[in-house]
């Protein structure tokens, strides 16, 4: 509601516009052609009217309509997004007083959307271009990246050390650092192949889907709970995870990958995995309890449109919500034609995984566990009905009024949008037995009483529990209609569109077949399929640079999710292209494209700079060296737990809940139960529970994403609170007196060689002269420091398990050394 | 292409752009001592739009919801109605939070007094803050979107019903950087439970991390690991960095370029200093009797809120820009029922800290650049719920502001005869924000931010500035 506040008189002398002097074609028609036509034309005829047709202009011209609403007396105000000028709406104002004469044969030309030619030929939607071999070269990724550097007179780095390389390919592919018998052992060959060896080995290590499994993750915004107040468990989604870990150890070829994801249920109905797969489309943020279900269906689609479209895709798709994109070639109707493929989605938090003889055998117990148990629940039904009447009485008035027809249409009348609306607020009018046994008094109480018993009983012994997992699928075989939507809100439709790709690369209709003897529509198999074709001129592209990202910190298209004209553009274009021919030549294989990048000498390059090339090159987008980088939250805890002796390899499972540092506010909804088993505890940090309300206070500090939208690239940043993690947290000092007394234990070494062991066990190397000397000179003074405190009776951490017969002020000042050990810069960078 | 987008920040040098400076929570003195890092340092002072009117705000949040028509919007037309059914002259809500549009009206029971010079209206209920009306400018023509609390709060914290925008304090964060040296630049307090909606109400959405609200607990230690566990004395701890200094010193000897380990370094030692600092800041001890008693620290009903008053007042000393209090956190506020006990009890708690504030504000001279905005998420409704409660009401309720520029005793705006709509001047929750990102020397339609692709700004698509606030 923005009404003027400054007189008419005064804007129109303001505007230069004498009164009554205001000419359609002139002043009027302009501000309606570029402010309005977009969403008001015969092409998408937003809220049914359509600006180029006189009609409808003289329609709302006169009744008033037009300038309440773009003064806001109407809201929502127009145009969306944007308020008119003074001058502008003093000019339509005029126009509409002196009668709204349109001077014109035609009202305003619509404006049909043009592709331009540069968009047309942008590199993005050209075929990939596999460059020519180039030859006499040893490796065509660094003939490639060479090109570049040469061009600028750039050399790249010497090859690193061994030691720096064993560490950095270690953090790099399993997220944790190598052991002293892997540092050994690589030390120790001195064949040409020692390198080529110690990255097949990690490959084949399970740790390598879990590091690898955690970069998805942040992309398909895994979580196990809903998000918004109520944040609630989603207990099964867990083995979404699991199926992302397995699947990129078993070097699941991506295009498989992608299929299984986005339609697993329609490519591959028999296959397990592929039905937990889908799950990818099941990690949208839900307001369980938002009594608009029309709103709450659309946020859902539209995160999964943005979703699909940065993660595949690479397009940021947002723009185009509520108009064309004001710089890539994507229409406003092209959002909608990708959302169309979800349209009819709906959760399925109960998709049993079992088949053959052991679903026949589950289907059977449960129909045994049905007729057992059937009269008892009737009852309770009827017993309750009266106060689950009240209750739905009670409620059903919040609901909007969309979803109070779909509840009460008859099930076997909804269209399928009111089936999607009912199914989705169902729920929140729908109450255990429990809710109500409060209610029931006297003999009915006693009833309800038994009843309960005796189904617990019956439920414990007859009631199969089979593993579950929770993922979409289609709400049967047809679609409610898709429209464009004004602004992106479920209430403003314009013209219905069907499912269909980008425009510009394919303007028809996408070609759906409902897949046979199934019960769904088979639109997200047509995407798929569309997806994963080879010719497909994004989908690996998008991936080998997120790849190419997890191995040198940035790819070679810096903004992951967005290689529109927006976003950065790549680097080593040939590159790009010959690292997709060669991934899709190669099966889609991931591990072959880890391979193929960590055996570049631009990946075993050091790091160290020259002021030459930082001159020329000082962002290194061209790689003349290897690019040192932070580790993540996850990989600096999870090396703490390894060199402590303390992690726990056991994987999989439902999420676990490490202690959370003093003070944290986990009640209520953001409740937290930590592990009892510290062992449990102590596992890898993939299998953290990932509470929307409450980040992993940890990982936060060290930038986490919070997994409300698809996370393409973590920030870095160097803020005091990851000190004060690192000093104060209880967990971090815990692990520092674990690897003291992993080292003090070692029998047999002197204080100089126990010095050394902390450093091979946290470093991969023994220390340097000068750091021998800084820690003997720290162990002295703070020796001293402690026995004074002991002398006082103050209180001091010990190692863990420190032998008997030390001195304890010794053993405190050797966890404070390994305290700063895993503290240190070396500790937490690939380097 | 990207100049044409203000605020964009380049993806590629985004590592570079946090770490170069070596910032976070305490960019600025990092930054003095790498100049060359100054302009890449995102917490690092940024100039305003236009020169400024406020240097902080407090935003006092009575979550739940406070019945505007109980305490600063009276309406004699009620009491007459009182017991009748919304006149079809008015009309009722189409919706309503509980389908309690067929409800009767519901007369307020307080009393009623006129204040200060200017004569400004406010009830019983909270008469130590209307001892200040002579400051406040009181908007009865509030409105907002949401019907529930979960997104009317997300949307008075972010502009959005639905949470994953930025909060208005990590804009300001963003847009300004932050002003002190070793606190968060952007700090809320809870007196009950979390608000509902938890951390989104302070998060920084789609913009870094860096920019979202620190949440201070109640207690000596108000950051998370703010201090060292029992066993490690303050000598023994220094020592320790001392080591790591020398061997992260030692690693980067031959990587002298890398200015991020070398804010690395620096980044333990600021962290060493928040340890005191921070502690410091909410340490009341160091306060006078005559000041706690001010805020009704001596009154268990209302010492909790006049604690968090009066460490916001600590704060706003040290340079910390936007505060976020919540009274009555966890809806405390949603009087469905039993208006009289639950608006008496959060009344009471609130009431004389937020008079105390204002009084020692003005007093120390603080006034004028602290912006103090009241408010909740919505109002409550003129008709009843339950016989003696009210509904959700966000077609029409009261906020006001005080010091920071905002001119004194004066309304802006009303709602109609009986309090349920804005009529004259509505101002929305976006105007809302433009206002409060204005009197900060922001222009909410220059402050953006590219995500996504879009080119996002703290009032979404709307929002415009409110000036008879100030002018």
């Amino acid at each position: 509601m923005h009404w003027p506040t400054v007189g008419l008189a005064g804007l129109l002398c303001a505007a230069g516009v004498a009164s009554g002097e205001v000419s359609f074609s002139r002043d009027v028609a302009p501000v309606l052609a570029s402010k309005c036509s977009q969403c008001h034309s015969s092409a998408s005829k937003m809220g049914g009217l359509d600006l180029t047709a006189e009609a409808d202009l003289r329609r709302v011209a006169g009744n008033g309509t037009l300038y309440r609403r773009v003064t806001g007396q109407t809201q929502p105000q127009m145009p969306m997004g944007g308020r008119l000028t003074d001058q502008q709406i003093a000019l339509i104002k005029n126009w509409v007083d002196s009668g709204a004469k349109i001077d014109t044969a035609t009202t305003i030309a619509s404006s049909a959307p043009q592709f331009t030619e540069a968009q047309r030929k942008y590199w993005f939607f050209q075929p990939v271009a596999k460059p020519a071999r180039v030859a006499g070269a040893d490796n065509q990724i660094d003939a490639l990246i060479d090109a570049k550097l040469s061009a600028k007179h750039l050399h790249p780095n010497p090859p690193a050390d061994k030691i720096t390389l064993l560490r950095r390919a270690t953090l790099d592919l399993t997220g944790l650092p190598p052991t002293a018998e892997e540092t050994q052992a690589f030390l120790a060959d001195d064949s040409p192949k020692a390198f080529e060896k110690v990255v097949d080995r990690l490959l084949a290590s399970p740790h390598y889907g879990e590091r690898w499994g955690r970069e998805w993750l942040d992309l398909a915004r895994y979580a196990d709970t809903n998000g918004f107040k109520a944040d609630e468990t989603r207990p099964n989604i867990w083995r979404y995870r699991d199926y992302v870990i397995q699947s990129f150890n078993q070097d699941k070829p991506y295009d498989r990958f992608v299929k299984e994801q986005i339609a697993g249920d329609e490519a591959y109905p028999g296959n397990l995995d592929a039905r937990v797969a889908t799950g990818f489309l099941r990690h949208y943020t839900d307001e369980t309890n938002q009594p608009v279900m029309e709103l709450r269906r659309q946020e859902i689609l539209t995160d999964l449109t943005d979703t699909v479209g940065g993660v595949f895709m690479g397009m940021t798709m947002a723009c185009a919500r509520c108009h064309d994109h004001k710089f890539d070639p994507i229409l406003q109707k092209d959002y909608y034609r990708l959302q169309a493929f979800f349209a009819n989605i709906r959760a399925d938090d109960n998709e049993v995984l079992l088949k053959g003889a052991d679903l026949e055998a589950y289907q059977s117990k449960l129909a045994d566990w049905d007729k057992r148990t059937k009269a008892i629940r009737d009852e309770l039904d009827a017993l309750v009905e009266p106060y689950a009447k009240q209750e739905r009485d009670y409620y059903m008035p919040r609901f909007s009024t969309g979803t109070q027809q779909a509840i009460n249409t008859p099930p076997d009348q909804r269209t399928p949008y009111q089936q999607l609306l009912a199914f989705q607020g169902m729920p929140q009018i729908t109450h255990s037995w429990d809710t109500f046994s409060k209610k029931l008094k006297g003999d009915q109480k006693a009833r309800f009483d038994e009843l309960t018993a005796q189904l617990k009983s019956l439920d414990e012994t007859y009631k199969p529990k089979p593993p579950v997992a929770q993922t979409v699928i289609d709400n049967g075989n047809t679609a409610p209609p898709t429209f464009i939507l004004g602004g992106g809100e479920w209430t403003a439709r314009g013209a219905e569109v069907q499912p269909g790709f980008l425009s510009i690369l394919d303007p028809g209709d996408a070609r759906i077949t409902a897949p046979q003897g199934l019960n769904t529509t088979g639109r997200r198999l047509a995407l798929a399929n569309w997806l994963t074709n080879p010719n497909n001129p994004l989908t690996a592209r998008v991936m080998v640079n997120r790849i190419w990202q997890g191995h040198f910190g940035t790819g070679i298209v810096a903004s992951s999710s967005d290689f529109g004209t927006v976003g950065e553009q790549p680097t080593n274009r040939p590159l790009l292209d010959y690292l997709a021919a060669t991934f899709v030549d190669n099966g889609w294989s991931v591990k072959k494209l880890h391979r193929a990048i960590m055996l570049s000498a631009a990946y075993r390059q050091s790091s160290t700079a020259n002021e030459a090339a930082i001159a020329a090159d000082p962002d290194n987008k061209l790689l003349w060296r290897y690019p040192r980088r932070r580790a993540e939250g996850e990989v600096v805890r999870d090396s703490m737990l390894m060199v402590s002796g303390k992690l726990n390899m056991k994987m999989g499972g439902p999420g676990i809940r490490p202690e959370l540092p003093a003070g944290v506010n986990a009640v209520g909804y953001a409740s937290w139960p930590v592990e009892k088993d510290s062992a449990e505890a102590d596992r890898r940090s993939v299998y953290v529970f990932v509470k929307r309300v409450l980040t992993y206070p940890m990982f936060e500090a060290f930038d986490a994403p919070n997994a409300g939208e698809s996370c393409p690239r973590r920030f870095s940043t160097v803020v005091p609170s990851q000190a004060l993690t690192m000093m104060n947290d209880k967990q971090v000092i815990e692990w520092s007196q674990a690897l003291a007394g992993r080292v003090l234990n070692d029998a047999g070494l002197d204080p100089a060689q126990r010095i050394e062991r902390a450093y091979r066990l946290a470093l991969a190397r023994p220390p340097s002269a000068a750091e021998k000397t800084s820690v003997s000179d720290f162990l002295k003074s703070q020796t001293t420091l402690v026995a004074g405190r002991l002398a006082a009776d103050e209180k001091v951490l010990l190692p863990e398990n420190m032998p008997t017969n030390m001195d304890q002020a010794q053993g405190a000042a050797f966890v404070d050394f390994c305290h700063a050990l895993i503290s240190s810069n070396e500790f937490m960078y690939i380097n | 292409m990207l100049d044409r987008l203000r605020h964009h920040w380049n993806v590629s040098s985004r590592r570079e752009f946090f770490t170069r400076a070596g910032s976070g929570l305490a960019g600025i003195a990092l930054t003095s001592m790498l100049a060359e890092a100054a302009k890449s340092d995102p917490l690092a002072p940024k100039a305003p739009h236009h020169p400024p009117l406020a240097k902080s705000v407090i935003f006092l949040f009575m979550e739940g919801g406070p019945s505007h028509v109980d305490l600063f919007d009276p309406k004699p037309a009620l009491s007459k109605l009182d017991g009748k059914p919304i006149p079809d002259s008015i009309g009722k809500p189409k919706q309503t939070s509980r389908g309690t549009a067929n409800n009767t009206l519901m007369a307020s029971k307080r009393t009623w007094k006129q204040y200060g010079e200017s004569g400004m209206w406010v009830s019983d209920w909270y008469q130590n803050t209307a001892a200040h009306v002579d400051d406040m400018t009181i908007i009865r023509s509030c409105w907002a979107d949401g019907l529930n609390h979960v997104g009317s709060v997300c949307q008075m914290n972010t502009g959005s019903i639905l949470a994953g925008r930025p909060s208005m304090g990590a804009w300001v964060t963003y847009g300004l950087g932050t002003a002190n040296q070793n606190l968060p630049s952007f700090v809320v307090m809870t007196d009950d439970r979390d608000p509902l909606g938890g951390t989104n109400n302070w998060s920084a959405g789609f913009l870094p991390a860096v920019y979202q609200g620190t949440q201070f607990r109640r207690g000596d230690s108000p950051i998370l690991d703010l201090k060292p566990p029992a066993g490690i004395s303050d000598a023994q701890q220094k020592n320790e960095l001392g080591l790591l200094r020398s061997l992260n010193e030692l690693w980067a000897r031959d990587k002298q370029e890398d200015s991020e380990l070398d804010a690395r370094i620096r980044s333990y030692e600021l962290a060493y200093q928040m340890q005191s600092s921070a502690a410091d800041a909410v340490d009341l001890t160091r306060e006078s009797a005559a000041t706690k008693t001010l805020y009704g620290l001596d009154d268990p009903s209302c010492s909790v809120f006049g604690a968090n008053c009066l460490m916001a007042r600590r704060l706003v000393e040290r340079g910390v820009r936007f505060i976020e209090l919540y009274s009555g956190s966890g809806s405390g506020w949603d009087a469905h029922e039993h208006i009289e006990q639950n608006h008496g009890k959060w009344c009471k708690a609130s009431d004389k800290p937020i008079a105390g504030l204002l009084t020692d504000l003005k007093q120390r001279g603080l006034l004028k650049d602290t912006l103090v905005v009241w408010g909740g998420e919505f109002g409550r409704t003129p008709f009843n719920e339950l016989s003696d409660g009210r509904d959700h009401n966000p077609w029409g309720f009261t906020m006001w502001m005080a010091g920071g520029g905002a001119k004194g005793g004066q309304y802006v705006g009303s709602t109609d005869e009986i309090g349920m709509r804005a009529a004259d001047r509505p101002v929305h929750v976006h105007d809302i924000h433009a206002s409060i990102l204005w009197m900060l020397g922001l222009d909410h339609m220059q402050t953006t931010y590219l995500h996504n692709g879009r080119s996002e700004r703290p009032t979404v698509l709307a929002g415009e500035i409110v000036k008879e606030i100030w002018a």
